[in-house]
Parts: structure tokens; sequence; C-alpha cells
């Protein structure tokens, strides 16, 4: 007759003990922010222009990230280096007018809480002195971006434009 | 009991169920029934248990209580909790020390010279501790990079406290002469939080895990011995209900 409590609890410390690790990343929620970038026609510098055929690839990564027919990208920033370089190259699918311009971005980071499933997500905020440094390939074919200018240089949000290049 | 949930009562229901199984005392005539007074204490087996097969793990909870009335126990409980917590994006360390002090109300009529409970309670608790954030990883909705490393903090936050409420539920069974083996469940709500910066309190020793919201659950199974102080004789009720 004794046993029969020490069952019931038993099987009490089964069941409540089972319940851990059930919450996952909600994808609402506002983690580690891209750049955002938006384009704009140097000859009508509040006209936004979209690109063509854009290929950016961050210069040690074998793959790159293709944007057409839109004014406004998403690009990553490395969250364990103070600096991410880019090559951008507008026309990649055609050999005979494609341009290749480098863009390395400069920053600091802030490592912030957001929660037990999400962990961390990492703020930038951009060189005051220099954000960004703009260079050629080794075989100059001229810059096709004319113009680059700095909006925010606090990242935090992916909802507001960062960088504006014009070209 | 008509505010207590579905679940709650049911719990009750089962418990009960054991209780009746055992009322099968064969005494027709009812004598005089005496009430033992005094005081009850004893640990929580689950954390010394604990401490014993999980390395990430070190905690002890003492508890006790004083029969006031014939229905109502003071009651406390004490603790210490050092736990380490690994979870997928981050690593963290907690310890601390806690208090619990409130009542527990007896639910359940006993037969003859039983002590045994089935009770409901509410604490009142407050814990101090401190939190070491050990690593972390950096969420990023973007694939383009491979994830980046863990972050290797090591980040300590002190003097943190918070307080809380609990409502018990549980029960205690007279094992041995004056031994009890006692179980009970908790549903917490967070009071008052003292949060690190950029960290938060995602375990509190005494209040367990913390979720998003002001909630949180406990259990304890313990084991403690009862030292009469006095008796009483109480006349028995006036014909206690009959049943066979």
């Amino acid at each position: 007759m004794k046993k029969i409590p020490l069952l019931f609890i038993y099987l009490l410390i089964i069941t409540f003990s089972s319940c851990e690790k059930d919450d996952i990343c909600d994808a609402s929620t506002s983690t580690t922010p891209k750049l955002i970038i938006e384009f704009y026609d140097i000859l009508n510098p509040i006209v936004k222009k979209n690109v063509t055929n854009l290929a950016v690839k961050e210069i040690n990564t074998s793959s790159s990230l293709v944007f057409n027919g839109t004014s406004k990208i998403k690009i990553p920033l490395k969250t364990n280096l103070d600096l991410t370089k880019y090559s951008f190259i507008l026309n990649s699918t055609d050999t005979a007018i494609d341009n290749e311009d480098f863009l390395q971005f400069n920053y600091t980071r802030q490592n912030l809480f957001v929660s037990r499933a999400c962990g961390f997500k990492t703020n930038f905020t951009l060189n005051p002195i220099t954000p960004f440094i703009k260079t050629e390939t080794s075989t100059p074919d001229g810059y096709w971006i004319q113009n680059v200018e700095i909006i925010t240089s606090n990242i935090t949000t992916e909802n507001e434009i960062h960088v504006k290049i014009y070209f | 009991m008509k505010y207590m949930s579905k679940f709650t009562f049911s719990i009750l229901l089962i418990l009960t169920s054991f209780f009746v199984i055992a009322q099968n005392n064969k005494i027709d005539s009812i004598p005089p029934k005496i009430e033992k007074y005094g005081v009850r204490f004893g640990a929580d087996l689950s954390k010394i248990i604990q401490s014993f097969y999980n390395k990430n793990y070190k905690g002890i909870e003492f508890v006790g209580d004083y029969r006031v009335t014939k229905n109502y126990y003071l009651a406390g409980e004490i603790g210490n909790e050092n736990i380490t917590v690994e979870d997928n994006r981050l690593s963290f360390t907690t310890q601390g020390t806690y208090l619990k002090v409130g009542f527990d109300y007896n639910s359940y009529e006993n037969w003859l010279d039983m002590r045994n409970m089935i009770y409901i309670g509410m604490r009142y608790g407050a814990s101090t501790f401190s939190q070491t954030l050990n690593s972390y990883s950096i969420y990023n909705t973007s694939t383009y990079f491979p994830e980046a490393p863990t972050v290797i903090s090591g980040e300590k936050y002190n003097g943190l406290t918070s307080q809380w409420i609990e409502v018990v539920l549980g029960l205690k069974a007279e094992v041995i002469k004056n031994i009890y083996l006692g179980f009970s469940v908790r549903v917490n709500r967070l009071l008052t939080n003292t949060k690190p910066d950029n960290f938060d309190n995602l375990f509190i020793p005494g209040f367990n895990r913390t979720y998003n919201g002001d909630f949180g659950v406990g259990f304890n199974y313990t084991v403690s011995y009862f030292l009469p102080l006095y008796k009483t004789k109480s006349t028995a009720k006036a014909e206690p209900k009959k049943k066979k």
C-alpha cells in the first residue's frame, strides 16, 4: 500500500522532466540586420535606378548574390570581423560590358542579447571617418559606382536605407 | 474547489482514490481523535539526486513546516542552486540562494490518527544570484556567410535578485512513523526581476527556468521527519459520516 504514492510521484517526475527546449527563434524577431543599399541615377539623383545583373560577392566567398531589376538590395556584413569587402559587378552576365568595383565597409560591432531561442544579434556602426573604401580592379575599367553616400551609419534594422549608391 | 482548474482537480481526484483504497481499517467505534502538532523538516531528494547524475547541476533544498492549526501549516523552503545550461544558441551558469515562505492548507480529512496531507498552499519566494554568460552564437538570417564561430564571453553579472509568488499543490504521506514522503508541483509568477544589461535571467534559483512571460513551474520530492511537540484530543466530531 505504501508503494502507491511512490509510484505516483515517479510518474509525475517523468511528466514534468520532459518539457525542455521546445522553443525556436521566431522569424519575425529582429536579429542581425543586413546592410540596405539603394541605387540612384547619377544624372538625376532623386530618381531610383534599377541594377542589371548585379553580382555582389564577398572577396573571400565563392558564391555571389545576384540582383536584377531592383533598386534596393540587402547584403550581410560579417559578424566576426570589423570589415567586409564586397565586389560589385554590374552586368555580370555579359563579359563585354561587365564592370567590377570594390567596396570595403568598415564598422564596429555590438553584440546584443535577443532571447534564449535566438541567442544574440550583431548591430553595426559604420566607421565615422572612413565608412567605406572604393577601389578598382587590377585591370582598371573605370568606376561604374560614381558616388556612395552614407545615409545611416547605425545599422540596427532593415527598415531603413543605410547606403545610397549613384551610378 | 470550484476555482481549481480541471487539471488540478483531476490530479486531486487521482490522489484521493489512492487514499480511499488505504482506508479499509475495520474499526467500529471511533475513539477520540488525537491530533499531533509539531515541526517537520526535510530535504528535496530530486535536487540531491540530480546533483549526482547531472554534471551541470549542484543543488540542495531544505524544507520545513510547522502545524499552526488543524489544517494550516506554516511552510517554507531554503535552497541553493548552481546550474549550467547549454542551449543551442547560448550557454550560461546561474548560481544563488533562495528562500520561500508561506502556508499550506491540508484539504485531506484524515482517518483516525493518520497524518497524511493533500494540500494547497502559497509561497513568497526571493532569490539572490549571479549569472555568467559562458558563450553565445550570433543569429543571422542570412546564410551567405558560414555561421560565425561561437563567441566566448565569460561575462559575469552579480547581485541579481528576483521575487515571486508560488501556488503549491502537493501531498505528504507518512511512510514510516514520523517519516514523510512528499511531492509538490508549483506554478510561479515573478513579481520583480532585476535583469542584467544585455542579458536575461533565463534561470532563477528556486524559480527555475524562465519563459517569455512571468510564469514558471517547479516541483520537489521531499523526505522529511516530523517532530511532535504536543497533542490535542479532539472530541470526535459529532457523528462523523460513517463510510464502510
